[in-house]
């Protein structure tokens, strides 16, 4: 019995292990390259064959062609704004459709529902155009239509967050409610509190999206170049003309472009384990 | 409550004071009677200050030679195979003047968002460059642009493996040293297909010919690649693996274009030649390469509100002063027919090579819709042959696919 299970325990491992350098190969390549001392795009051996923090130097020092600093800081910027902005509004829209109950609740989650099915960008052209005749595609103000661009659906993605809300029992809410409770302070100091892995959750998706969104990005920046996103500027850096001189700094953009999310996991990770102990089932 | 409120209000004028800050762009204003506001979009390269910053150069000469302007220039970035998109997204708000490819052509057409040049503008357009350069940039009897520039590639090779006669036949050169060639990209590969007498679209403007390129003649280039493939002094240039071999020495020539000359000077220092393309063996008989060509221009927003000044910055940032002046900052090889003599710029290889090829080795790439059909069905014939897929048996047949898939848009 136990040298079976030991025997499977090992195969199992094994396939593990195998998947996991599959996964984990890909990243490290481009680890491998940001630190690679040969230029271009090519190799022809895996390991570089001189390592260099020149890379991530040249991308921080040479901006008079492509500002990465400048774009980070973009970047960073329109990513915060729109991840407090989004999470706001859909966690609110969640607690409503979770715990209200008004005319419109059964269709208007048809309606997210169907609209959800439609890529995003479908609208994009019709956004555009929407943005200019408010004028915010010129300078500065591109910045606040990415911003609104990210946060203004979030309202209609509220279905995960109101399963999480659904399972909250409602006897908690009206013992609040009996207690002198407004319906904000139920949602503040009792529902969230309570659901700190889907606020966890709304948090990391929201800032992620809009850190690694490229097409938004790239129709409403259009020649702007002081407002392009990390993004575009990665993208740019593969174009005919740069890619045999930016390659290596386009990994090393790749890597830092990764340790802000990384940052965010690592320190909200606590809650998402913790928070899966959950609320105080009925 | 109350603090959270604060909180919010605090995060509110965060947001609007980051958005209101950063840099406005910058302008030039002078003394002068008429107000006028051009917007002008180039390559990064030409406004950074590293490279010389062309661009800002050319607005301020122009702003002086005409002090009845007082102008303000509104500067942004895009490329030139690139702008055409943003300006047909949305013309009015575009740039006046901007650079373009001219195989973006008919994007613009098809927006109404491209000026037509006539009058002194357009004889004194035609007096500063060739016959095949305009051309390139005339639709229906129409001319659109200023050219600065030819846009083709042609052959880096290292003086030390070939010598000035060996590189006149591909044959030569694969026997003593490897070249290497994108034979996958779309681009290149047609080269070998024009050698051997196939067209696109008649001369390049008549879309009802279509593609001539199933023909017996196409046969035999497709049996030729076959064989071609399999020469181990033949290597398929590919993500750059080209520019690595070159750089590791195991590569003795390849076929870029101007955009690869720092890279390439680098590497091969003293030892790089650049020429027109070579010659390839064919049933015993030489056939010429020949590349695709285009060229670049400075183009004029249809929509624009300030025409005369527009159309007047354009000529100048098209004018041999400019076109000298590019060159000397960024090594953008001119095609003014002024500068030719210049002794500075004449002995440059790359400017010989380029424009040899413009003049004698290459065929000017179609710009009408249906050269959209053409691109795929050829990568595909060449990563076929690579793979092996193709054979002297299927040849005829594979061909013949081909042909039928350049001359369908793939729908009806």
């Amino acid at each position: 019995m136990k040298s079976a299970k030991t025997r499977s325990n090992v195969i199992v491992h094994i396939i593990l292990a195998v998947l996991a350098i599959i996964w984990v190969f890909p990243i490290f390549w481009v680890i491998l390259t940001s630190f690679r001392a040969e230029k271009g795009s090519y190799v022809s051996t895996f390991f570089p064959k001189a390592y260099t923090l020149g890379n991530y130097v040249k991308l921080f020092t040479d901006t008079t062609i492509l500002n990465f600093p400048k774009m980070f800081v973009n970047t960073l910027i329109i990513a915060v704004f729109s991840c407090l902005l989004s999470t706001f509004f859909l966690l609110s829209a969640a607690y409503c459709l979770s715990r209200l109950r008004f005319r419109m609740r059964k269709p208007y989650m048809n309606m997210a529902m169907i609209l959800g099915l439609f890529p995003g960008f479908m609208s994009m052209v019709a956004v555009y155009f929407i943005l200019k005749a408010v004028g915010l595609t010129e300078g500065a103000l591109i910045r606040l239509a990415l911003i609104l661009c990210y946060s203004g659906g979030a309202a209609l993605s509220f279905q995960i967050a109101k399963g999480f809300f659904d399972t909250t029992p409602m006897a908690i809410d009206e013992a609040a409610m009996i207690d002198g409770c407004t319906r904000w302070q139920i949602f503040t100091k009792i529902t969230l509190p309570l659901s700190k892995p889907i606020v966890i959750y709304t948090i990391l998706t929201s800032f992620i999206s809009p850190w690694v969104d490229f097409i938004f990005a790239k129709v409403i920046c259009r020649a702007n170049a002081d407002q392009y996103t990390v993004a575009i500027g990665l993208w740019k850096m593969l174009e005919k003309e740069y890619i045999d001189n930016w390659y290596t700094c386009f990994a090393a953009g790749a890597v830092l472009i990764s340790i802000p999310i990384a940052i965010l996991f690592l320190k909200l990770q606590k809650y998402y384990v913790n928070g899966l102990g959950g609320a105080v089932k009925g | 409550m109350r603090y959270r409120k604060q909180l919010a209000a605090a995060l509110l004028v965060l947001l609007i004071l980051s958005c209101l800050s950063a840099c406005g762009n910058s302008g030039n204003a002078q003394g002068g009677e008429e107000k006028v506001r051009l917007m002008v979009w180039s390559p990064s390269e030409d406004q950074s200050v590293d490279s010389g910053a062309w661009l800002r150069l050319c607005c301020d000469r122009f702003a002086a030679q005409h002090p009845e302007w007082d102008i303000t220039f509104v500067y942004g970035i895009a490329d030139e195979a690139t702008a055409a998109d943003s300006i047909a997204q949305d013309p009015e708000a575009s740039a006046d003047v901007f650079l373009y490819a001219n195989d973006n052509i008919t994007t613009m057409t098809d927006a109404q968002a491209l000026a037509k040049f006539g009058g002194k503008y357009e004889a004194a357009i035609r007096a500063g460059a060739s016959e095949a350069i305009i051309n390139s940039i005339t639709l229906d009897g129409h001319l659109y642009g200023v050219p600065f520039t030819t846009n083709t590639w042609f052959m880096y090779y290292d003086k030390s493996v070939f010598s000035e006669e060996d590189i006149t036949s591909l044959e030569v050169m694969l026997s003593k040293g490897v070249v290497s060639f994108p034979f996958t990209n779309s681009w290149y590969l047609p080269a070998f297909y024009f050698g051997n007498g196939c067209t696109l679209f008649g001369d390049g403007t008549q879309e009802e010919l279509g593609a001539d390129f199933g023909g017996e003649n196409a046969v035999a280039v497709t049996n030729y690649l076959v064989d071609l493939i399999k020469n181990p002094n033949f290597v398929v240039d590919a993500d750059g693996s080209g520019m690595a071999g070159l750089r590791d020495g195991s590569i003795n020539a390849l076929f870029s274009g101007s955009w690869d000359y720092g890279s390439v000077k680098e590497i091969l220092g003293d030892n790089m030649g650049a020429a027109a393309l070579p010659v390839y063996q064919l049933d015993g008989e030489g056939r010429q390469l020949y590349s695709y060509s285009g060229s670049k221009a400075v183009g004029v927003n249809a929509y624009s509100e300030y025409m005369v000044p527009a159309v007047e910055l354009a000529i100048f940032l098209g004018s041999a002063e400019a076109q000298k002046l590019h060159y000397e900052l960024r090594s953008v090889i001119p095609c003014s027919t002024d500068l030719q003599s210049d002794p500075a710029i004449s002995a440059d290889p790359v400017f010989l090579a380029q424009n040899d090829t413009f003049d004698r080795t290459s065929k000017l790439q179609p710009f009408v819709s249906a050269m959209g059909n053409c691109w795929t069905p050829v990568e595909n014939m060449g990563k076929s042959i690579r793979n092996g897929t193709v054979t002297h048996e299927n040849a005829a047949q594979q061909t013949r696919d081909m042909n039928d898939a350049m001359n369908s848009n793939g729908i009806g």
